[in-house]
């Protein structure tokens, strides 16, 4: 989890704790983890009794559902499409592409994932407030559930970040 | 199946047009063409009912000093593929387009420009893969290009202010980043530009780079896309062990005809239910996503993910079916069946799903006929196309099943056409689970050596999945991957004229479009002449 805000965060939270609007944003992923978003929100694991629910706008979005490694292609409107969403700025980035580019990483036409793209947002003035990562190629339907209660703060992060430095010989 | 007579018919058909026998293996014929007489076999092979199944650019400058084009044409009819290769100059790379016989050509051959510099006379031509601000002169596929070299980038405010309707890139309708742009007279549709390209990722050239052999080439396979991606790494290890001659166990076959049956049920489902919440009837949305999360977890229990299953090898799979697992596949499918029977009898019984569906976005058979269309949508206008018949792999020569066949070429009757494949689908496994033979799932041992060239198809979800080769050292020199999506999408302009616009999300969805099949990687200028524009911001 990453806390990069000026904006009270807390309050917000509290006004939108049981009515999460989200938006997906899909900038160049396979397709894979895009189902799975579509699962939790269908009967089986279904979200919306939490009050999650799937927007058709960025404008009316709480929390941007993030997948894919950024295309190049995909990048100038995957910038204006988080320009739109109104603060404080939540993203939820899902699976391995979101994360660090995943397989392609480093291939002529892909960014290599949220990071970079953060980078550009920075140069473009537009702030995240807050962001959490959810690992998986692609990621399962509950890690997509646990991953939304880390974002809003209803449950504490079980694993810790750790710096392991490698011993010599 | 091939037969000496069929091959002396294309073969004598092709020499007078100039071409000449290169090479025969399998199902697979090659001929060597110059340029200016590759229209003339195009046209000549079109005239004995070949379809058009892709065209791939190759750089084989160190091979032999020279570029290659290769036109892959499938004779269903006689279940042989003809290749064409066209040999290009390095410094004078021009070729005689394809396009004004084969319109099916279109967008693989602006691929091959973009991605690998050859142009093409006697056509129009525009950039259409790679984005807009890529520079002039820059071509990936080219062996001097380094896969992770990055070109500067200029970050633009694209969508000019006057547009017709933008649907997309970000569209609720639309899952994945596409762009489409209808022009409208009143409420009808009378043009369509469509961008897209938006997730291409160079997996082509990744694949050809020192981050990959031959091995691992199935897990970046899987990914190319997230709903058919066993499909793909299926069709790879296939167009590999044909190349190498790797002879698979058979067993490994039925136990890989399994898992993409299984992919196709989930699949179709997902499908059904988004052509429902297009329709605007949720309910039919939930329940046919509901009935899809038991085959979700069956393909988990069988392969140990629900996406992405990871089996495949290069002669063979990972892991074994046994008698519990199939205990579990029967009793799923059994449950699967009675649930979509009722789910279909409910959700036809819906009047207004009848009658939005039924004559609007119709493809013709001519139409399909010309684009090379394929799988729901050419069989929904009436063309008799299935891999799995055409040119049986795998276990299903050994299955029987039927293929769904409707003329209207409508929404409604590719709706129809993957219900019924739904039902084929689960008699197809459980026929393939009652003849599973025993013995081992993979051979270990094999060779694959250097340029070699194959050709492989199979039938995805969403049509034809073609595959073609050639080998490397250690890892593919060339490979080149045409999803069913590239073939389909060409037809959406056909389909989208002169229908109303609010059936325009459902004709998109109709050919189930899949983008990052597609896009492994347009400036239309169709704004004159045109009378009315609106101007929406966001979505539809």
């Amino acid at each position: 989890m990453l806390e990069v805000s000026s904006v009270n965060i807390a309050k917000a939270l509290r006004a939108i704790k049981k009515s999460v609007w989200v938006y997906h944003l899909n900038s160049g992923s396979c397709n894979a983890c895009d189902i799975e978003v579509l699962d939790a929100l269908t009967p089986y694991f279904d979200v919306e009794r939490f009050g999650i629910k799937l927007v058709g706008s960025p404008r009316h979005a709480d929390v941007i559902l993030f997948t894919g490694p950024v295309t190049r292609e995909s990048l100038p409107k995957v910038v204006k499409t988080i320009k739109a969403m109104p603060r404080p700025r939540l993203i939820l980035v899902l699976g391995s592409c979101g994360i660090g580019g995943g397989i392609w990483w480093d291939t002529y036409s892909t960014l290599g994932g949220f990071k970079k793209l953060e980078e550009i947002l920075r140069e473009n003035g537009v702030e995240v407030d807050r962001v959490v990562y959810v690992p998986g190629c692609p990621v399962r339907p509950e890690a997509i559930i646990y991953g939304m209660l880390l974002l809003l703060g209803l449950v504490e992060q079980k694993s810790k970040r750790v710096e392991v430095v490698a011993s010599e010989g | 199946m091939k037969s000496d007579s069929s091959l002396s018919t294309i073969v004598k058909a092709l020499e007078e047009v100039g071409a000449f026998v290169e090479e025969v293996r399998d199902s697979e014929v090659y001929f060597r063409v110059t340029r200016e007489n590759v229209r003339a076999a195009a046209r000549a092979l079109y005239s004995l009912g070949a379809y058009l199944k892709t065209c791939a650019g190759v750089d084989e400058r160190e091979l032999s000093g020279l570029f290659a084009v290769y036109y892959i044409f499938g004779l269903d009819d006689h279940g042989v593929d003809a290749v064409l290769r066209v040999l290009v100059p390095q410094d004078d790379p021009w070729t005689v387009s394809v396009v004004p016989d084969v319109p099916a050509a279109d967008w693989c051959e602006l691929e091959v420009r973009d991605l690998l510099g050859i142009d093409f006379r006697g056509r129009l031509t525009k950039r259409l893969v790679l984005p807009e601000d890529w520079p002039e002169g820059v071509y990936p596929l080219r062996k001097e290009f380094k896969y992770d070299e990055k070109p500067p980038r200029v970050l633009r405010e694209e969508l000019s202010e006057e547009v017709g309707i933008p649907v997309g890139p970000y569209h609720p309708a639309l899952h994945e980043p596409e762009y489409f742009e209808l022009y409208v007279e009143g409420e009808r549709v009378v043009d369509v530009a469509y961008r897209g390209f938006h997730v291409h990722r160079g997996i082509e050239k990744l694949a050809e780079s020192q981050r990959f052999t031959y091995k691992q080439v199935p897990f970046l396979a899987e990914r190319i896309c997230g709903i058919c991606g066993f499909v793909h790494s299926s069709c790879y290890v296939m167009a590999v062990e044909k190349a190498a001659g790797i002879v698979v166990p058979e067993r490994a076959e039925f136990i890989r005809s399994i898992v993409l049956e299984v992919e196709r049920l989930h699949s179709h489902l997902l499908w059904l239910g988004v052509a429902a919440h297009l329709l605007g009837y949720d309910a039919g949305f939930m329940h046919a996503w509901r009935i899809r999360e038991q085959v979700m977890v069956l393909a988990e229990y069988l392969t140990g993910s629900r996406k992405t299953y990871g089996i495949n090898l290069i002669g063979g799979v990972r892991k074994d079916i046994n008698t519990e697992k199939i205990d579990k596949v029967l009793k799923t499918i059994t449950d699967l069946r009675k649930e979509f029977t009722e789910l279909v009898k409910a959700m036809l019984a819906v009047p207004q799903i009848k009658s939005r569906a039924s004559g609007t976005g119709v493809l013709t058979k001519a139409e399909a006929r010309a684009l090379s269309v394929v799988g729901p949508v050419a069989r929904a206008s009436g063309l008799y196309r299935d891999v799995r018949k055409d040119y049986p792999y795998l276990a299903y020569k050994r299955v029987s099943f039927k293929v769904p066949l409707y003329t209207e070429g409508d929404n409604l009757a590719r709706l129809l056409v993957r219900v019924d494949e739904v039902f084929e689908s689960i008699e197809i496994i459980k026929q393939l689970i009652d003849m599973l033979p025993g013995g081992s799932v993979v051979v270990e041992e094999y060779d694959i050596p250097s340029g070699r060239r194959a050709v492989a198809a199979i039938e995805a979800p969403r049509g034809e999945d073609v595959h073609f080769i050639i080998t490397g050292v250690g890892r593919p020199y060339r490979w080149r991957v045409r999803a069913p999506t590239y073939q389909n999408i060409p037809a959406l302009r056909a389909m989208l004229r002169g229908t109303p616009l609010a059936d325009a999300p459902l004709t998109i969805a109709s050919i189930d479009p899949c983008f990052s099949c597609t896009d492994r990687v347009t400036v239309l200028d169709v704004r004159s002449g045109r009378k009315s524009f609106i101007r929406l911001k966001q979505g539809v």
